[in-house]
């Protein structure tokens, strides 16, 4: 049999058991008499608001304009003072010289407004924007304090690694809200970021340092027999090298941040996480929503790591 | 232009001592191709390493060009742009192109602009007889390409001594020659070398002074006539006849 036509049975069977699995999915959730309605997630994206006019005073309608896909309608109040509202076209619930009293509703407009499940999104995006930034910059320094000549450096960054890598993140999150915010007197949000980064920081520091020691020594020889000092070696022969070995580990370390940053939610930060299960409360949309914002979650670490890999192929010119 | 007095490096580390220079005294004009030859282990490169600070010594005194390298207040930085190394293993920089590899330095620490380093990095280039490879990256070079640049990079940055670690050690044989007729050329146009090789070849034909090492101690030094026709120590008697 010819290579071809068996890489495409073997393709086939991959989809035939992707496809019985979710078939048996699907047979388990029938039984269990599960309604699923999918019609009432969209409305949690975006969602066509309506905005009632009313009228603030008692008076009577003098004209109805209609202005392109709005109507104006006009209204003398009692002290004869003219005031003109605009309402969309076909939403008007008056007509000309009728008496109205205060608080009547007149029309409404309509408007597309962001729903929660989007906003949760765009605060997740931020979030791990935000603490993938300041983890890199925090990993930077203290890989590059791990192995300086330094003893106080060395040591004070192993500490700091220990310590975040032998402790949870969950718990971490709670003592910088709990603690650190009552302390220093912080918001929840800069308590989620600064846990998030300075979680990520010591994973990233152990991943530039082994970046840092697999560049052969005599990379730095050369550097410094040219009359460079160390920061000149460091940031134009060191570095760049390291930062290119050490891309795909770096890649699932803020792979990791996206998904970790979905903890803050236990802090009352209104990230993806929280927004789904605030949704659930109103929808009772269960399954739906957590099998959305899985979709979600992986719309974004999967954007990152082609990303990354842009990066990688770009920085593959030199192999 | 180099002096070393009773230069001593001494490796310690699982419960052993190593000497790996052991007192070496011996002076090296300007002009001059000094040619350092020895078995391996005895601790010739280490004491080449010494001559540019890449090995801190354990004691003596090491004078290039009148500043002293034990002196705690002496910039090696400032002393090592002045000597220039060639390494066994090239280390050319994998993510710079050829041209940035000779351009780097002179930017970083000449502080010469782009432009004029760039002049600079491609008359080297021809000089080493490889003008058209500037834009290659080195892993795409041959070693002995590749070792032609390192010798250019070196030169770039205008150093007063040459110092050659087993230039050609880590080259296939029929890449040897091109490498060694580049140092030849230079020895010619009188630069200051010193040179660890094996090439017995070369450090009779080029050099002016032969210092032979065994066991990190200077044992024997002389012309190269004097060293490969009548060597006085019973060690380099041996030595060469293992090598010839």
């Amino acid at each position: 049999m010819n290579t071809e036509l068996k890489n495409w049975l073997w393709r086939s069977l991959t989809l035939l058991i992707l496809f019985s699995m979710g078939a048996g999915l699907w047979v388990a959730t029938k039984k269990i008499d599960y309604t699923w309605r999918w019609n009432r997630v969209p409305q949690y994206f975006v969602y066509h608001n309506e905005d009632i006019k009313t009228v603030p005073f008692d008076g009577r309608v003098t004209t109805i304009d209609k202005i392109g896909e709005t109507s104006k309608i006009t209204i003398l109040s009692e002290n004869d003072e003219l005031q003109s509202f605009i309402v969309d076209v076909g939403t008007e619930r008056v007509v000309v010289d009728e008496d109205l009293f205060a608080g009547d509703s007149i029309g409404s407009t309509f408007s597309w407004r962001v729903g929660p499940l989007l906003h949760g999104l765009w605060v997740t995006l931020w979030l791990s924007a935000a603490s993938s930034v300041i983890g890199l910059i925090i990993g930077l320094v203290t890989g590059l304090c791990r192995v300086s000549n330094n003893i106080t450096l060395r040591q004070l960054s192993v500490f700091y690694i220990e310590i975040i890598r032998g402790t949870p993140l969950l718990v971490q999150i709670f003592i910088f809200y709990f603690f650190l915010g009552t302390v220093l007197d912080i918001s929840r949000i800069v308590a989620g970021i600064s846990a998030l980064a300075i979680f990520a920081g010591a994973y990233v520091a152990e991943i530039i340092r082994a970046g840092i020691q697999s560049i052969p020594k005599g990379q730095m020889e050369a550097a410094r027999s040219l009359g460079m000092n160390v920061p000149q070696a460091m940031v134009y022969i060191i570095l760049p090298q390291a930062f290119k070995r050490t891309l795909p580990p770096l890649a699932g370390q803020f792979i990791s941040l996206i998904k970790d940053s979905s903890l803050v939610s236990v802090i009352a930060i209104t990230d993806l996480t929280k927004s789904g299960r605030e949704v659930i409360t109103s929808t009772f949309a269960t399954f739906e929503i957590w099998f959305i914002v899985a979709l979600l979650y992986l719309l974004l670490t999967s954007v990152l790591s082609q990303v990354i890999a842009w990066v990688e192929r770009r920085l593959a010119v030199s192999d | 232009m180099i002096k070393t007095v009773d230069l001593k490096k001494t490796f310690v580390g699982r419960g052993q001592t190593v000497h790996a220079v052991d007192g070496v005294t011996a002076h090296i004009k300007e002009g001059e191709v000094v040619v350092i030859i020895g078995p391996s282990g005895s601790g010739k490169s280490t004491y080449l390493r010494c001559l540019n600070g890449l090995e801190t010594l354990t004691s003596g005194h090491i004078h290039v060009d009148g500043v002293d390298l034990a002196d705690r207040k002496t910039d090696l930085n400032k002393v090592r742009r002045e000597v220039g190394m060639v390494f066994q293993q090239f280390n050319l920089f994998p993510h710079k192109t050829v041209l940035e590899n000779l351009v780097l330095a002179q930017t970083v620490v000449r502080k010469r602009s782009q432009a004029e380093a760039e002049i600079k990095g491609r008359e080297l280039l021809k000089k080493v007889g490889i003008p058209e490879k500037e834009k290659e990256y080195p892993i795409r070079l041959s070693g002995g390409q590749q070792q032609r640049v390192a010798i250019a990079r070196a030169l770039a940055m205008d150093p007063k001594v040459m110092l050659f670690d087993e230039p050609t050690s880590a080259l296939d044989p029929e890449m040897v020659g091109e490498v060694l007729e580049v140092m030849k050329q230079l020895a010619r146009e009188g630069m200051t070398m010193v040179v660890v090789t094996h090439e017995m070849g070369f450090a009779r034909e080029v050099a002016d002074r032969v210092l032979f090492m065994d066991f990190g101690k200077l044992v024997e030094e002389g012309t190269p006539e004097h060293f490969f026709n009548e060597p006085k120590e019973e060690r380099a008697k041996l030595f060469l006849r293992q090598v010839l």
